[in-house]
């Protein structure tokens, strides 16, 4: 029993670990802390897992998870990570795709969502993620009105953080 | 183009950028041991149960020898009684706040099931104080209201000694105790908000100010 219900994480996991990683890149700015963050995120969703009755989608289920953990559960700890490739990721920015300007502009606009508050990283997340403020709102537990009030000033702090 | 739509852009861009973890690496982490803020406080309120709950039995008997001749057994049997039941009623509430603590409810709801868990543990705390204290002023009054007999136990040998002298160093000696309980509480609640609670509680009050 116990294995089935791990194979069936395991299979789902691997399609939808993605979203754990935009998390961790969110709350951390380096692979270290990108990677344990990524390992505690992964625990909590398998403890939970077996009360998943499938009624919200999983990736639904993953973000709120994912974003409890960073903001709430989640010590810096001392252990040994599985240590990844994130290099790659990290130095993306600076392929050719970008010219210099956008890529200037990125890195700063990174720097400054990890000056954020853990609260606004969250609401900023999910705004990247494209969900709307009724989902914002039930994720993080405030009103629709409040999280936008919050969302637009979030906005309006990074812009003048990148046009003082 | 506006930087917001710029990393919109970008943030799309960077799903194929991740490693992908394969079956068994997945396999290995969820097998890892949590280091997650619940558990710690999970094991520290366990902790503290033990902690308050076995101190009394860390009394050594000579003591209730002592009692005994002073006659405070009674009492002293009964407030046992009488803690023990609390103790039970509060290990009942802890256990239900716990179990209460679900991480796919909302994050300011999680935030407020911990510190609703984490507060039992408080209560439990200051009850144990506040229950030395009062316990503490009975006794010494029933002691220093019957001096000779005070006198007679700590002293069974009758050596000559000063009675007012004798009560004044009783007395700084039972002060001096509690101010470093006291002392060493303060200390180990600073530790355990400081290291374990602080970005939790701040997290909290940033959602409260919220609303």
């Amino acid at each position: 029993m116990t294995k089935d219900l791990e194979h069936k994480f395991i299979s789902e996991f691997q399609k939808n670990q993605n979203i754990i990683h935009k998390v961790c890149r969110i709350y951390t700015n380096n692979q270290e802390a990108h990677n344990d963050l990524f390992q505690e995120i992964t625990i909590q969703l398998w403890k939970a897992y077996p009360k998943f009755r499938g009624d919200s989608k999983l990736s639904t289920w993953m973000y709120r998870i994912g974003l409890n953990t960073a903001i709430t559960l989640y010590r810096k700890s001392k252990r040994s990570v599985i240590t990844q490739d994130f290099d790659s990721v990290l130095h993306r920015i600076q392929s050719t795709d970008y010219d210099n300007t956008e890529e200037e502009q990125l890195k700063l606009m990174y720097k400054a969502i990890h000056q954020l508050s853990d609260i606004d990283k969250a609401l900023i997340f999910l705004y990247l993620e494209d969900k709307n403020y009724k989902e914002i709102s039930e994720t993080i537990g405030i009103s629709e009105v409040n999280a936008r009030v919050k969302m637009n000033r979030i906005k309006t702090r990074l812009r003048t953080i990148l046009n003082p | 183009m506006d930087e917001l739509d710029l990393l919109k852009k970008d943030w799309k861009k960077q799903d194929a950028d991740y490693p992908k973890l394969t079956y068994n690496e997945i396999y290995k982490l969820i097998h890892k041991k949590s280091s997650s803020v619940v558990k710690w406080i999970f094991i520290i309120c366990i902790a503290e149960f033990l902690f308050w709950g076995g101190i009394n039995l860390l009394i050594p008997d000579s003591y209730f020898e002592i009692y005994e001749k002073l006659h405070l057994k009674t009492i002293i049997d009964f407030t046992y009684i009488l803690h023990y039941a609390i103790v039970i009623v509060f290990i009942y509430l802890f256990y239900k706040n716990y179990n209460a603590i679900c991480v796919i409810d909302s994050t300011s709801l999680l935030m407020k099931n911990i510190i609703k868990t984490r507060k039992t543990v408080n209560y439990y705390v200051y009850y144990n104080i506040i229950m030395t204290i009062i316990l503490s002023v009975i006794i010494n009054f029933i002691m220093f209201s019957d001096a000779k007999l005070l006198v007679e136990v700590f002293n069974p040998d009758n050596k000559p000694i000063d009675a007012d002298k004798f009560f004044n160093i009783l007395l700084i000696a039972q002060i001096i105790g509690l101010v470093v309980m006291i002392g060493l509480l303060w200390l180990y609640y600073r530790i355990i908000y400081g290291i374990l609670l602080k970005k939790l509680t701040d997290n909290y009050k940033e959602l409260e100010t919220l609303e």
